[in-house]
């Protein structure tokens, strides 16, 4: 097994999103910490907090307007942005500076140890906030803009988006819709049935993007067989036409039976599969340069238990 | 739901002396498929499709002299030698329904909007109609997600949906109930809600005494022989 290092930081704690049983609250964080502290995985696990992410970086994809909106909406006492699903509060830019920041220290941290499995502990999540726009809990594309880093700052332009969160990741597909270095696949609940509305696989980028997007929408029900088909006969054959050089692995975990932000119907077993496959693609096609940024998963038993599966595939030594 | 608010205007028209070579140059370029034919004061006259087009044209198939000679012919030809003049029409307040009757029955792919003075002031199209619906039930609207609950047979289950989502501040913009088609099915509840807060929608739709239905695909029921 691998080591492990896992970006976990106490300003996301802070992103309070008022009780009231809001799913996206900070115990989902200290449920995955919780777990792992008495997983066998312990032993080779490192703990490291994050770092804001500087203001010039948050801009490759989001408006200058939004990012003062957002953080004089937290300063001025509100308590949503753009919709009441989208609960913040005073910390909660700060905390956000710091989800974003975490998958910048994780890029460094890869480029420096090639083949460092790292999981960022990003919260709040990010993949459907869009340029001028806070939507599904997400203010900050955590993801987005770590691609952009790894193409800006290391020079990985050829970067690859797998986003297996239950829902589309309608925020990470316009950020790079028309943009043929950065290739964005999601795998999620069909659009009709499923929030935010997004996803149709008829979507395959824009202009010269066209071909650097792939949705796969499973119908409600879906379960474990339906991601390994689609990985065989989608996934898998889009990583070897792209080849990336870097690879960032959108993580939610409500895809999973037990948890009703979703119709499917996944297993925990299944994430040690992505885990796995996430290993392996890394040693296939980037010298090992994987990033894992948490995204969805609510249901807190099954997202910690999610999260230790999908570790383990992940630190496999020879996956 | 009246076509006034859904028609493409301002209509493009044509003159019936306009040569069919110009009226294909002009279908192609504006990517239209059909054409109002009108006379000198605006009144509808005909109408030209893409297909009566077509079938003006000579088949590709012919030798290279008859093609050419056709080809002479057409450039001579008014378009009032091919139009249809028999044609179907809505006003501005025939409703969406009034369109979709015409539409689907004399399967035309589009209707001239007539006002009382048989003025052409714009057209419907099937894809107009198309954006229509879309627009009306919300379908590809960002941000929302479509739910099926199980209708439980008991009373009112309109107003008891309703009246839980408001009461715990769930946004939803539509909620259609769809009678049975079939005497062993039950009816079914469609609910449009914008939040990505399912957690909350199902909890309160479970208070309301409502199931959330894994949307299936039902075998057709077999027909009798």
């Amino acid at each position: 097994m691998l080591p492990l290092t896992l970006i976990h930081d106490p300003h996301c704690l802070r992103h309070d999103t008022g009780g009231n049983d809001h799913p996206e609250a900070p115990s989902r964080l200290a449920a995955i910490t919780g777990r792992l502290q008495k997983s066998p995985l312990a032993a080779q696990t490192t703990t490291a907090p994050s770092r804001p992410a500087e203001r010039h970086w948050l801009t490759t994809v989001h408006s200058e307007e939004y990012l003062l909106r957002f953080e004089e909406s937290c300063l001025a006492g509100k308590s949503s942005l753009d919709h009441p699903d989208n609960q913040l509060c005073y910390d909660s830019y700060e905390a956000a500076l710091h989800a974003a920041g975490m998958g910048l220290l994780a890029i460094d941290c890869i480029e420096k140890n090639p083949g460092r499995r790292l999981f960022c502990c990003t919260r709040p999540p990010g993949h459907h906030a869009e340029r001028s726009l806070a939507l599904g809990f997400c203010f900050l594309n955590n993801a987005a803009i770590a691609a952009r880093y790894w193409q800006e700052a290391h020079g990985r332009r050829k970067v690859m988006l797998i986003d297996w969160d239950a829902h589309h990741g309608n925020g990470i597909q316009a950020a790079f819709e028309e943009d043929p270095e950065v290739f964005y696949l999601s795998i999620h609940e069909h659009p009709t049935w499923s929030f935010p509305g997004t996803g149709w696989k008829e979507e395959t980028g824009l202009g010269p993007g066209k071909g650097a997007t792939c949705n796969i929408p499973l119908p409600p029900g879906s379960d474990d067989p339906a991601v390994m088909k689609a990985i065989a006969e989608q996934v898998e054959p889009a990583l070897n036409r792209f080849g990336p050089e870097a690879l960032v692995i959108c993580a939610g975990f409500d895809g999973h039976a037990a948890d009703d932000m979703s119709g499917l119907r996944y297993s925990s077993e299944l994430y040690r599969h992505l885990g796995e496959c996430a290993a392996r693609w890394a040693a296939r096609y980037c010298d090992g340069r994987v990033l894992t940024l948490l995204e969805g998963g609510y249901h807190l038993e099954s997202l910690a238990a999610g999260v230790e599966e999908y570790l383990t595939g992940l630190a496999t030594l020879d996956p | 739901m009246f076509i006034a608010r859904y028609m493409t205007t301002p209509p493009f028209t044509i003159a019936p002396e306009m040569t069919i070579p110009a009226a294909r140059e002009l279908l192609q370029s504006r990517h239209f498929r059909h054409l109002p034919v009108v006379d000198e004061g605006g009144k509808l006259i005909g109408m030209l499709t893409d297909r009566d087009l077509r079938s003006a044209y000579p088949s590709s198939v012919l030798s290279g002299e008859v093609i050419k000679s056709c080809l002479a012919e057409l450039d001579k030809t008014p378009v009032s030698a091919i139009m249809s003049r028999a044609f179907f029409t809505v006003t501005p307040d025939s409703t969406l329904d009034d369109a979709l009757i015409l539409l689907d029955r004399e399967r035309v792919g589009a209707l001239p909007v007539l006002d009382e003075a048989g003025t052409v002031v714009g057209i419907f199209s099937i894809r107009d109609l198309i954006k229509a619906y879309r627009s009306l039930f919300g379908l590809g609207e960002r941000g929302s997600a479509m739910i099926v609950v199980a209708d439980d047979g008991n009373p009112k289950p309109l107003t008891r949906i309703s009246r839980v989502l408001e009461e715990h501040q769930i946004r939803f913009t539509r909620l259609i109930r769809k009678e049975k088609e079939n005497p062993q099915d039950n009816a079914t509840i469609y609910l449009r809600v914008n939040t990505y807060n399912l957690s909350a929608v199902r909890s309160a739709l479970h208070e309301a005494g409502f199931q959330v239905a894994i949307p299936t695909i039902i075998p057709p029921t077999e027909q009798p022989a």
